[in-house]
């Protein structure tokens, strides 16, 4: 019996073993597609440092930095579901598998970021994070940006190879020292911890090992019930011997000796670091960007939005008014990570998470002109990244449509259309 | 005392004479089986119980207190001076008490609090340095957790010096709490001093946060004093220590409740059954 337990144990830790895979993603995938694509729309997001290698991996060593910067819109196309339809508060980080890289700096529309700001529907938020390579391993990292009362959404990622490097992560206090926050004061939180613990094991071996019954034979636990059952509560029983005053007088000797070493220890905390403030909140808004600001280059009114399930083809038709003054061209239909780009305009797709549209007319829209786009989007890119919503509460395709102008000045029109699965004639 | 012939309540008709010396040799009873020696039973159970029941112990402190004080014991960006000196006491005291309790009752051992705490102290430490540190590589200056070994001391002196669960409710909480907060502050401490980084002041707990990466809890989550028009003219920290220790002697008697009936009382009425 024993041993057919032990096998099938043994066999399920090794089938557990065998089929078990490293985690690699961050569930970005299992989130609701209609969600991720109405949220944020994340556009000219790029990875700069250390070197590529043959498989698109970014190589750094532990220590060494790279940056992340983009765009992210919060689009108007915000669901009433997430933060009760008005997210205000958000924060702007990278997703990986724990701390295997280290935030260094942050700025958002240019202003250093340590922490949360405040936010709106609509606005843009330039980011970029430099970021230090700091556990050896082959780790995905992604922008994200969490919103209160929603949750996190992720950027589109990148895989980046730490290799072994000695480091340190070196910050300068006020006082002008400088510390490693990998270390820095280890040795006094486990000497503080362990005395303490030393002295809790002193107080339990005196009541169990150390210490005498009144006659001087040694005290027992467990046969103890046949007389404490018989005296009152409040009886210490002292009286029938099963404490004795010896204990009291090693008690209070126990409990002197760590108030004074709780005594030590403010003394010692006060006198080390004697400037001390609360833990900071960090909370303000951004200004607003160029893209904030820009003039309009574009009126958009999406028609319909068609899912050929056999040629795996979206193709969305869009209504586009030029309302600027200058030739405009469709350079991007961003949505959630993924980032399709009109080689029209001159851009080629680059990386994991981009790809290539196919819009018609190709040409630019004059001002004033008002053109109905067709754009064919590679539908297994959607399947891959989960992004066709099926079997969910909205049937819906949401995105930006990125313009550009003459001049190379850039701006970006939301839409939003019911999905219709249906066979494109 | 009435003397002679009186007759007690019970109509038995029993002198004081005789009660007496019922009392003197019950008493004489007890003294001897404080003693007694036991063929089958020696102290090896004893230490069979000590230690096997540690785990359970330190194991259940460890559950209360992740499941009401989890994020202010893991992090050190959430140990600030309001919400960890309130939440993480109620947490600690409440497995506590129900050991001191049953510990107290059963053996008249003033020990609940402190096994407690010596049995939860490895546990999260071994889970602290397993969890966060070898799996996930958070360096453990970040992560390190609380200790209510001190304040489980102080509050089994109370118990017993006072004998008095009700005294110990109240005076034994507020030590506990007050000793809770001075043994961790003083590990905290170095961890608060103020950094100029990302071209703000900081402390070296916040950067600790920002830096190391925790990619499903966002800054904004933390759960940390913001500030309030309320502010008692700046002396949250008091005010924070003292509603502490209040929330405190609610958790002890939670524990006691714990204790009294859902660990003792079930255990009476099977030895009455059976």
């Amino acid at each position: 019996m024993m041993k057919r337990l032990a096998a099938v144990l043994l066999l399920g830790l090794g089938t557990g073993l065998a089929f078990a895979t490293p985690a690699s993603a961050h569930g970005e995938k299992s989130q609701e597609a209609f969600l991720r694509m109405r949220t944020i729309g994340w556009t000219d997001v790029t990875f700069s440092g250390g070197h590529m290698d043959p498989n698109g991996d970014m190589v750094i060593a532990q220590g060494e930095k790279f940056t992340i910067k983009g765009t992210a819109k919060l689009m108007n196309t915000w669901p009433d579901s997430l933060a009760k339809g008005l997210p205000r508060i958000g924060y702007i980080n990278v997703a990986t598998q724990g701390p295997c890289v280290e935030m260094l700096t942050r700025t958002i529309n240019g202003v250093s970021t340590p922490s949360r700001i405040e936010i709106t529907k609509g606005h843009y938020y330039d980011f970029e994070e430099t970021l230090m390579g700091r556990r050896v391993g082959r780790w995905h990292v992604h922008p994200t940006f969490a919103v209160k009362g929603a949750g996190t959404l992720l950027g589109p990622g990148q895989w980046v190879r730490v290799t072994p490097h000695a480091f340190t992560s070196s910050i300068k206090l006020y006082n002008g020292k400088t510390i490693n926050l990998e270390n820095y004061n280890l040795v006094s939180v486990w000497t503080l911890q362990v005395v303490g613990f030393l002295l809790g094991l002193i107080w339990i071996f005196w009541w169990t090992w150390w210490g005498k019954t009144a006659k001087g034979n040694p005290r027992r636990t467990v046969t103890n019930p046949a007389v404490t059952l018989a005296i009152p509560l409040n009886d210490d029983g002292v009286a029938v011997g099963l404490n004795t005053k010896k204990d009291h007088r090693v008690v209070n000797i126990i409990a002197l000796a760590t108030a004074l070493f709780l005594l030590i220890g403010w003394i010692w905390q006060a006198s080390a670091f004697p400037v001390k403030i609360p833990q900071q909140v960090v909370e303000y808004e951004p200004p607003l960007t160029s893209q904030d600001q820009a003039p309009t280059l574009a009126a958009v009114d999406a028609r319909s939005a068609k899912y050929d399930y056999q040629a795996k083809v979206l193709r969305l038709e869009v209504d586009t008014k030029n309302v600027s003054n200058s030739p405009i061209q469709l350079a991007q239909f961003v949505t959630s990570t993924l980032t399709f780009v009109n080689p029209a305009s001159g851009t080629a797709p680059y990386g994991q998470y981009q790809d290539a549209l196919k819009a018609s007319p190709s040409g630019t829209i004059q001002p004033g002109q008002t053109a109905t786009l067709t754009i064919d989007l590679p539908g297994s890119r959607f399947d891959e990244e989960h992004l066709l919503p099926r079997g969910e509460s909205q049937l819906t395709i949401s995105g930006l449509l990125v313009f550009k102008d003459a001049s190379g000045q850039k701006d970006s029109a939301e839409m939003e259309e019911p999905l219709q699965p249906k066979y494109i004639s | 005392m009435p003397s002679g012939n009186a007759v007690d309540e019970g109509g038995r008709g029993m002198t004081t004479t005789e009660e007496q010396l019922e009392q003197a040799q019950q008493f004489e009873r007890l003294k001897a089986l404080v003693d007694k020696p036991y063929r089958w039973i020696d102290r090896k159970w004893d230490a069979v119980f000590w230690i096997s029941a540690a785990f359970i112990v330190g194991a259940a402190c460890d559950i209360t207190k992740l499941l009401f004080a989890g994020d202010w014991d893991f992090w050190t960006d959430w140990k600030d001076r309001i919400w960890w000196p309130i939440l993480t006491p109620f947490a600690l005291v409440i497995i506590g008490s129900a050991l001191q309790y049953i510990q107290w009752l059963a053996w008249r051992f003033p020990t609940g609090m402190t096994y407690t705490a010596i049995c939860l102290w490895p546990l999260a430490t071994l889970g602290r340095w397993l969890q966060w540190g070898n799996f996930v590589h958070y360096p453990m200056n970040f992560v390190w957790p609380t200790t209510m070994v001190p304040a489980g001391i102080f509050a089994d002196w109370v118990l017993f010096k006072t004998k008095s669960f009700i005294l110990t409710s109240v005076i034994g909480s507020a030590v506990f709490a007050f000793g809770w907060w001075v043994s961790n502050y003083v590990m905290i401490a170095p961890f608060l001093q103020p950094a100029q980084w990302m071209d703000r002041i900081l402390t070296v707990a916040d950067i600790q946060g920002i830096s190391f990466i925790h990619s499903q809890t966002p800054e904004y989550l933390r759960i940390v004093e913001h500030g309030t028009l309320r502010s008692f003219l700046g002396e949250t920290q008091y005010v924070a220590l003292v509603f502490g220790a209040t929330v405190t002697v609610a958790g002890y008697w939670i524990g006691q409740f714990i204790g009294r009936m859902l660990a003792i009382w079930p255990i009476g009425r099977f030895m009455k059954k059976w």
